[in-house]
């Protein structure tokens, strides 16, 4: 149909349904449904995530970090790994982790030099993808992924596990919270593809029984620094 | 009753009543209102005013319906400015029709498909399969229901009148081997299979949840992680977004958000929230090189216009389903149309006609429960009971007795001599009927077929006022 005519006919429409317009109180406070975090956002983020089926740990250190990075290796042992490239990452040493585990290092820089059938072949096989977050929500217990190149969405998506590691300063209480990072980033900065995650995936389509893993990473692992 | 309608109204009490002597899709029901309708309770209980903030989402949708047409403007010119184009479809064919288009033109042929109730009302399926594209659902419940070659029966759990054995059998037959009656097994096999679905498809259709003007965001919310499949591997996203399902800003979204995964599931948000704003951009290795929102109207501006305008403001969580005494009962299949339950019974005549669907604003008890269960307190039992008026008025639908006796009723009702002649012979006459119940009516068997006629008591009030009141 003609942009023109459609519009229209909603514009028509929209004015005549003006009549039926609903009766709302006007007294409603700016921050009504604002959450919160309480006193330990880091624990608070913890918990939430541990509620909706995720493993998340809380360490004290970068030390600390990397170690339990490492122990997770041991125990899925991957043959290949997909990565963001992140300061915190790099700070931690992933890349000479990775190798002394003998797993594959995928990321932005390694796979964009590839052809596209082969480097999408890369991501499809990776078995473990490995993030940090733009932002984490301790509300509810989620990660904010704002895709770049160098952090794409894939890494979170298409291995069965995902380990995302994350450190305070990105940590906010309530999702309104980050509704107002994203903003202050701009709103027409806003990146091609912004995703919350909050649990391993799930489905409940088999007699509502929680089943992970259906589609997107089965095993959701969160490691925090306080 | 047009001879149509009679063959709707028969088919639906045959599927009610067949629904109600499953005994499988009985348990199957009652397990999904006991387990929702109680996460959903003490989800929203966390929130401590959920009672303003859902009057917030309802003025959110009531001011953007106010002014629909600027807002599409505005999301129009933000989808362009990131480089995706819109497309706008007067109906069903018509928006089928253009996504066609939209694949050929972009060479296609396999389609994945993420879960969207909007596709199924247009029956989008169906008509890219007619033009030779291969379609794939890849939600698992939609997946098990395309093989199966059935309808979903819920807005959110579209298999759940299935159990596990049927399932392994219907995947099973169209896998050639036999699967195990296991749940975590059955969507390990869908997992394979649908990542080689994945891995080839070349276009990927979405729905929306919502979509943001100001930024030109469409918003899809799912639990699978399927929904980011099909927008991120395959080189082009068509997402179809009913017109409706506009709001203005970014910080509007986090108001829906919030009550939304409660309402539907009792989770505080669903696993994958994924805001999707345009193709990929330069230097991302990922998501798709072409990015197209096609706008539905098919009947919506037409319901804009109306008196039943609310019915626009439903984000589809499914928790008046879960609330409905009717739906507990009867399944979603019974309702006929796309949506099930007691907001189905509202849209569906208001989409495709209310004389094709007269029983539908009848089935409901009007109790209410699914308002109260509204993320954005839609008053269904009230247009529900303006379906059954217009019904009424409607020359097709009108039973020439049940009219004639009302007529009598309201000239009764307005001369009160008449008036207590009638009640005096009533009393005296019907009054004493055995029992004080009247099982059949003469001309109204369609009515007391399923229900009983109170008799009038052996005195009237007023008879008992004049002898004991004013003592
Ligand atoms: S009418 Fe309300 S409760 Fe029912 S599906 Fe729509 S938003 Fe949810």
């Amino acid at each position: 149909m003609k942009r023109e005519e459609f519009l229209a006919r909603v514009r028509g429409a929209a004015a005549a349904g003006r009549a039926y317009r609903v009766h709302v109180r006007d007294d409603i406070p700016a921050r009504v449904g604002y959450v919160g975090a309480g006193p330990n956002p880091a624990e608070r983020l913890a918990a939430e995530m541990n509620a909706v089926g995720g493993f998340a740990q809380l360490v004290d250190s970068e030390e600390a970090a990397r170690a339990a990075l490492a122990e997770l290796l041991v125990r899925y042992s991957p043959k290949s790994a997909l990565c963001w490239q992140h300061p915190l990452l790099e700070r931690l040493g992933l890349a000479a982790l990775l190798e002394t585990h003998g797993v594959e290092h995928w990321s932005h820089d390694l796979l964009a030099p590839l052809d596209q059938p082969t480097a999408r072949a890369k991501m499809f096989a990776a078995e473990i993808g490995i993030t940090s977050a733009t932002w984490a929500i301790a509300e509810t217990g989620s990660l904010l992924m704002a895709a770049t190149g160098g952090r794409e969405r894939t890494a979170s998506l298409l291995p069965p596990v995902h380990v995302a590691i994350v450190e305070r300063a990105q940590i906010v209480p309530d999702l309104f919270d980050a509704y107002a990072q994203l903003e202050a980033a701009g709103v027409e900065n806003l990146a091609s593809n912004v995703t919350l995650i909050t649990g391993p995936s799930k489905t409940g389509d088999l007699e509502l029984k929680l089943t992970t893993g259906v589609h997107g990473p089965g095993k959701w692992h969160v490691i925090i620094v306080r | 009753m047009t001879d149509y309608a009679v063959h709707e109204h028969e088919e639906f009490l045959t599927a009610a009543d067949e629904a109600l002597a499953d005994p499988s899709l009985q348990s199957a029901l009652s397990m999904l209102a006991d387990t929702l309708g109680q996460r959903n309770k003490d989800a929203f209980a966390e929130l401590s005013d959920s009672g303003l903030l859902r009057d917030r989402a309802r003025a959110i949708k009531d001011a953007t319906l106010a002014e629909l047409d600027r807002h599409l403007e505005t999301l129009e010119a933000s989808v362009n400015r990131r480089g995706g184009q819109v497309h706008y479809a007067a109906d069903g064919a018509d928006a089928c029709q253009t996504i066609a288009g939209i694949i050929r033109a972009a060479g296609g042929r396999h389609v994945v498909k993420s879960k969207s109730m909007t596709t199924e009302e247009i029956h989008l399926n169906r008509a890219l399969e007619a033009e030779g594209f291969h379609v794939v659902e890849t939600d698992f419940g939609e997946y098990i229901l395309q093989v199966a070659g059935q309808r979903p029966s819920h807005l959110v759990a579209p298999a759940v009148h299935l159990r596990i054995p049927q399932v392994a059998k219907i995947l099973g037959d169209d896998a050639g081997e036999q699967l195990p009656e296991d749940a975590e097994k059955l969507a390990a096999y869908a997992r394979r299979t649908l990542r080689k679905e994945f891995a080839r498809a070349d276009v990927g259709i979405s729905g929306a949840n919502f979509a943001v003007a100001e930024t030109g965001t469409v918003v899809l919310v799912t639990n699978e992680g399927n929904g980011r499949l099909t927008t991120s591997m395959p080189r082009v996203h068509i997402a179809l977004l009913g017109m409706e399902k506009v709001i203005p800003q970014l910080a509007d979204l986090p108001v829906f958000l919030k009550v939304l995964a409660r309402a539907a599931t009792g989770q505080k948000l669903s696993i994958y929230t994924s805001m999707i704003t345009g193709r990929r951009q330069p230097g991302e290795l990922d998501g798709p090189d072409e990015f197209h929102l096609v706008v539905l109207d098919n009947g919506r501006s037409r319901i804009l216009g109306g008196p039943l305008r609310e019915s626009l403001f439903c984000i589809r969580c499914g928790a008046c389903l879960n609330a409905c005494p009717i739906y507990r009962n009867i399944g979603g299949h019974a309702y006929g149309g796309v949506y099930a339950g007691p907001i189905g019974a509202v849209l569906t005549p208001l989409y495709s006609g209310l004389t094709h669907h007269p029983h539908l604003p009848h089935a409901s008890s009007l109790c209410g429960a699914c308002q109260a269960a509204c993320p954005v307190k839609i008053a269904i039992p009230e247009m529900l009971v303006q379906l059954r008026e217009q019904l009424h008025r409607e020359p097709s639908q009108a039973n020439r007795v049940e009219n004639a006796i009302y007529r009598l009723w309201a000239a009764m009702l307005r001369r009160p001599r008449l008036y207590r002649l009638a009640t005096w012979l009533a009393t005296r006459t019907i009054g004493r009927w055995p029992g004080g119940w009247i099982r059949h009516l003469p001309g109204l068997g369609g009515w007391t077929g399923a229900r009983d006629f109170p008799a009038p008591a052996p005195e009237s009030f007023r008879d008992w006022w004049h002898r004991e009141g004013q003592a």
